[in-house]
């Protein structure tokens, strides 16, 4: 047992963490929201030079090879900067999906664009209807020949408008909401019959709704086995909740730190806010939950890495406190900054604002609680 | 960084296994003849009777793991009885500041369980803000001994108690943490009254203790006169470390599933209450967590610290879980927790549940109120100091 990372790992930390301190001060970052793709190439190329973009795949693939404690290990830092580029959706999902399901041949082809940064990825798993249940699927494919043909609608993809191809979840047999008959392909941006729509969330990043009509996707692109897909789109679905778990253990790290930082320099009543214990405890609370969302970070990862049993459970529960503690991390620095912290000159409100989306993505706080009670 | 446990845990793992199925109470049995006998056959597995206790003094020198895995193991075990207060709470304070003589006086009968201590900290005016203290210890003027005069409180199990080890005032001089002197004096003699408190689970476990012109002999002082704040601060971070009780609320949540998986709601079980259920998983989540935040703590002490602040937190969540543990107890009884004592009515585990909730009340108070807690780590952790006021 041991909860130190390795000396490579060390590396990478500090690596990351020196580009976040040098790209991410929240003025720089907001010129960059405001953008239209919403983000930086050059963030993105640097990214691809220091091998992040390739941190999960395979090294037969020209990536790094690297776990779930490698990409946690980006994640807390991009966590702490707010950072924007694309990573997630690209590197997190998409890669994840097609390195684990799909065929030599389409890892070959797609695999070493998305480590060198010249391919953007992202992952289309939510509907309309679907709400946080990655199984209830009406967007249909259907076999035509040598091909598939897909029909339907995909909510709220992350930077799809940026992106190259994207992962789709169809279902190609069975009920609305039966596991069993989904299947993922990998589908062009830019095929007809794709169109996308393109806003930007609460917290400064880029989604899209997708409607798909008549896209025609050869059945090489299939990922994973025909029907018999949600397996994958699962463990898409567990590698994305450990990324955002990780990211918002980041953020709760600077809103905590901000909060005692702040109340110690603001006075009233003649005294600095920080020596009311009212105030005191408060942020004590906010310190140990976030350091409970670690403990739950670092046992929900070791357990996938390690294939444990009870993996999945401790995944559902790392969900659920990260979404639960990242809104009482978040409401109370906006709370303990006092008006200030309302606006979008000090940065505890974008943080706050993150850790919200987080807990909307992938199945909210009472979702995972839900599914770990089952 | 990884979860497995190593071969030679696992080997360890299995080592204690075997031993607690080995030397587990059999019905009919004279239990105070198997529990001495158990601590006997601890001792020759290599200080296993006293696993806390450093090499040097005995103990069997296990790696934090190996603590961890004695803790997992002993909470779903039968073991016999024992209490913390000499073994886990004076033993200390002997190894690090007692003199070689007083470690020779009194960790033997510690260790073979022959007299029972108990602790003379907390006062009338001095709770929360123990170093306000007053019970005080003036020094005889050829300096052979100490007269002590005071009152104690809340000292657990005073009554069946031989010695108690006290802080005293020696001098009021200084700040209030300054003058306190560490004494330990013999329980049954003439100036000693113990005056039970009953608490509201029904129970008697805690006293009033008034001392009346104890002569304590000089050579019962630990360490120096004046120091003992010094001494008691450090054993108040080990207790506190210890109060957590992880894997004994590890334990009691698979009761609890169990004992609500027996209870019949129409044609199903409490278990199955979606309500009941919800609060089950929230807190084995929370559990989860603080298990992984000792493992953590657990980690850094391998490099040799004392319990930093992650005890506070242990602390902390650790007693409101046990705490929660005991309410879903009460709720999972239902009407019958209502009953007064161990009557014999309703499910057996609901029995006194009421009582082992209310007594639960207790656990975020002492050994440090959890919002004296919450003072320490923003001290120690958060780094606030108290402003400059204008």
């Amino acid at each position: 047992m041991n909860f130190d990372i390795s000396s490579e790992q060390n590396i990478l930390q500090d690596s990351v963490d020196r580009f976040v301190q040098d790209h991410y001060e929240l003025d720089k970052r907001q010129l960059l929201v405001l953008t239209e793709q919403g983000f930086s190439n050059d963030n993105w190329q640097t990214m691809a030079e220091l091998g992040w973009l390739g941190v999960s795949v395979p090294e037969a693939h020209g990536g790094f090879g690297g776990n779930e404690i490698d990409t946690m290990i980006l994640m807390q830092a991009f966590g702490k900067g707010l950072v924007l580029e694309p990573f997630f959706a690209s590197t997190v999902l998409g890669a994840k999906a097609i390195a684990d399901g799909g065929s030599e041949d389409l890892k070959t082809k797609m695999l070493p664009g998305v480590v060198d940064g010249s391919r953007q990825l992202t992952f289309a798993y939510a509907e309309a209807q679907s709400r946080f249940d990655l199984n209830d699927i009406v967007t249909r494919a259907q076999r035509d020949g040598d091909d598939y043909v897909i029909n339907g609608h995909k909510s709220m993809v992350l930077h799809a408008a940026s992106a190259h191809q994207i992962v789709v979840s169809t279902r190609t047999s069975g009920g609305q909401a039966e596991q069993a008959g989904i299947s993922l392909f990998l589908i062009d941006a830019d095929a007809a019959g794709v169109e996308i729509t393109s806003f930007p969330t609460v917290d400064g990043q880029q989604a899209a709704e997708i409607k798909l009509e008549g896209v025609k996707v050869p059945s090489s692109r299939l990922l994973g086995a025909l029907d018999q897909g949600y397996e994958l789109l699962n463990s898409v679905a567990t590698a994305g909740i450990l990324a955002l778990a990780a990211e918002a253990v980041g953020a709760m790290e600077i809103l905590y730190k901000d909060t005692v930082a702040y109340t110690q320099e603001r006075e009233q009543f003649d005294h600095a806010l920080s020596d009311f214990q009212v105030l005191q405890h408060r942020m004590v609370d906010m310190f140990m939950e976030y350091e409970q969302c670690k403990s739950l970070l670092y046992r929900a990862t070791l357990e996938v890495v390690q294939n444990s049993t009870g993996a999945q459970r401790s995944v559902h529960a790392l969900k659920y406190y990260v979404g639960k503690m990242g809104t009482f991390i978040g409401e109370n620095a906006v709370q303990l900054h006092g008006g200030m912290g309302t606006t979008e000159e000090l940065r505890v409100g974008h943080y706050f604002k993150r850790l919200l989306v987080i807990d909307a993505q992938f199945g909210n706080s009472d979702h995972h609680l839900a599914l770990f009670a089952a | 960084m990884d979860i497995d446990l190593s071969s030679n845990d696992l080997a360890f793992q299995q080592e204690v296994r075997e031993f607690l199925a080995a030397n587990a109470y059999k019905n009919g049995a004279d239990y105070a003849e198997w529990r001495l006998n158990w601590f006997k056959l601890a001792r020759e597995k290599g200080g296993w009777d006293v696993s806390k206790w450093p090499e040097a003094f005995g103990g069997p020198g296990w790696s934090p793991t190996q603590h961890y895995i004695w803790e997992q193991e002993t909470a779903v075990a039968q073991t016999p009885w024992d209490l913390p207060f000499g073994l886990s709470m004076l033993a200390p304070v002997l190894m690090n500041h007692g003199n070689e003589e007083q470690q020779n006086r009194f960790l033997p009968d510690i260790r073979d369980r022959k007299v029972n201590w108990c602790q003379g900290y907390s006062e009338p005016n001095a709770g929360s803000d123990l170093a306000n203290l007053k019970t005080k210890a003036v020094l005889s003027e050829d300096g052979s001994y100490y007269t002590v005069t005071g009152t104690k409180i809340w000292t657990t199990l005073a009554h069946i108690a031989d010695w108690i080890f006290c802080l005293t005032r020696t001098s009021d001089a200084g700040i209030k943490q300054q003058g306190i002197t560490f004494l330990l004096i013999p329980m049954k003699q003439a100036g000693i009254e113990v005056k039970p408190i009953i608490t509201l689970g029904g129970s008697h476990t805690v006293n009033m203790v008034h001392l009346t012109d104890v002569k304590v002999p000089v050579e019962n002082r630990v360490g120096e006169e004046g120091k003992g704040w010094g001494y008691a601060k450090g054993l108040l971070a080990h207790e506190r470390t210890g109060l957590a009780g992880i894997s004994k609320s590890l334990a009691a949540l698979q009761n609890l599933r169990k004992q609500a998986s027996q209870v019949k709601r129409g044609n199903s079980t409490l278990l199955d209450d979606p309500s009941y259920r919800a609060k089950l998983a929230e807190l084995e989540i929370d559990l989860m967590a603080t298990e992984f935040t000792e493992l953590r703590s657990l980690a850094s002490a391998a490099n040799g610290a004392e319990p930093g602040p992650e005890s506070s937190i242990l602390k902390l969540k650790g007693t409101e879980i046990q705490q929660r543990i005991q309410k879903l107890t009460v709720e999972a009884g239902g009407i019958y927790s209502a009953a007064w004592g161990p009557m014999p009515v309703g499910h057996l585990f609901a029995r006194g549940g009421m009582s082992g909730y209310l007594s639960s009340r207790a656990y975020t108070i002492y050994g440090g109120a959890s919002e004296v807690q919450r003072d320490v780590i923003a001290k120690n952790v958060l780094g606030i100091k108290k402003s400059q006021s204008k």
